[in-house]
């Protein structure tokens, strides 16, 4: 009996659980070694994050600015809007990566 | 040998690698439509894409071979991404999400490769995600994908992205300023941030390996010193090495991020 059971080839199904129980081995390993890249990925982002809503502040006052003729009052006002938006951008940046940290 | 060799890349500053170069003039209608170097190295890249992409997908077989384990991964990883970040109205994104994923990392990995010595400056390597009207063109046409969506599945009520439901009337002034601002950052910073990152780490890279030929020109106790910048050299292409793909998967997991914004707009 036990002979008979050697020789019949395993199932697709059988090895296709076997697998993924490696493949789970696997990932968990690379996950640890990947957490360094990852951790540059989201520094360059926070940096730019930040910056472009300054700049898109600022540039929106600037233009609003041009309209009404009030140089240089509501860029100013813009550039503090901007970096508020930059805050919520970087806040948002974290939330879902720490959001992803927790699924994995 | 050296001599010659550190003349004639003396010339080449860091900032050569980055100059479009027309290979066919060609105008349209007034407007400038050359076939440049960029487009050679866009072209260059979708071509190695395709290429690959039918070696993997010509003998489909059960247990996959070496090309096709290769794109078996890669559909899986981007079609992972897609399905976690925005859910089952996800799927329909893929083609698109992939499509780009693939493009800037080849595009990245393509302008990795060393240039021919000796061929003309036309056809030296360039690198296509160095050019930020390149990056800001892909920023454009996923901004404008979320919006067209978001405007056609949720309707008016796509704004409120801009005023979450449950806001108190006297933040509206400070908030929605705030969340149209954020809004119209994405676009930039999703741009620059994939072209500065190339173009920053092609300077560095074109510096330390010119500090290298000034050395070893120099000669006597100088050329010994070359061994540092070498080094150096090499640690900067391993850390674009991985920049390369980095970007490639910060921009489409962005790409994904907003999308599900504006598929999940009307539930704020």
């Amino acid at each position: 009996m036990t002979d008979g059971a050697k020789q019949d080839p395993p199932s697709l199904d059988e090895f296709s659980q076997r697998l993924d129980a490696a493949r789970g081995v696997k990932e968990a390993k690379e996950n640890s070694r990947r957490t360094g890249s990852v951790a540059l990925g989201r520094a360059f982002r926070v940096g730019s994050e930040l910056l472009a809503a300054l700049l898109v502040g600022a540039l929106l006052g600037w233009g609003l600015d041009t309209v009404f003729s009030s140089r240089p009052w509501l860029m100013l006002v813009g550039i503090l809007f901007g970096f508020a938006a930059g805050i919520l951008n970087v806040n948002r940046a974290f939330k879902e990566s720490n959001g992803e940290a927790q699924k994995d | 040998m050296i001599d010659a060799a550190f003349r004639s890349l003396r010339a080449a500053g860091p900032m050569e690698q980055f100059e479009i170069l027309p290979i066919v003039p060609l105008t349209l209608g007034g407007l400038d439509i050359s076939f440049t170097n960029s487009a050679l190295w866009m072209t260059i890249g979708v071509g190695l894409t395709i290429a690959f992409f039918y070696a993997a997908t010509r003998r489909r077989t059960l247990i996959p071979g070496r090309t096709q384990s290769i794109a078996e991964i890669l559909h899986e990883f981007v079609a992972n991404l897609v399905r976690d970040t925005i859910g089952h109205d996800g799927k329909k994104f893929f083609p698109y999400v992939f499509t780009l994923f693939i493009f800037i990392l080849v595009a990245n990995y393509v302008g990795l490769l060393p240039s021919i010595p000796g061929s003309p400056h036309e056809i030296h390597t360039f690198t296509t995600t160095s050019h930020i009207i390149v990056t800001f063109a892909l920023a454009m046409v996923t901004i404008s994908i979320v919006l067209i969506y978001g405007f056609a599945k949720n309707g008016l009520k796509f704004f409120k992205l801009f005023a979450p439901s449950g806001l108190p009337i006297w933040l509206m002034p400070i908030l929605v300023p705030i969340e149209v601002i954020s809004f119209l950052s994405r676009p930039i910073s999703l741009g620059v941030r994939l072209f500065a990152n190339m173009l920053a780490g092609h300077i560095i890279l074109k510096l330390f390996a010119g500090f290298v030929i000034a050395l070893l020109g120099a000669g006597g106790f100088a050329s010994v010193l070359a061994i540092a910048p070498f080094l150096g050299s090499i640690a900067i292409f391993l850390l674009e090495f991985l920049v390369a793909a980095l970007q490639a998967y910060v921009f489409a997991i962005l790409t994904c991020i907003y999308l599900s914004d504006a598929a999940h707009a009307a539930d704020h």
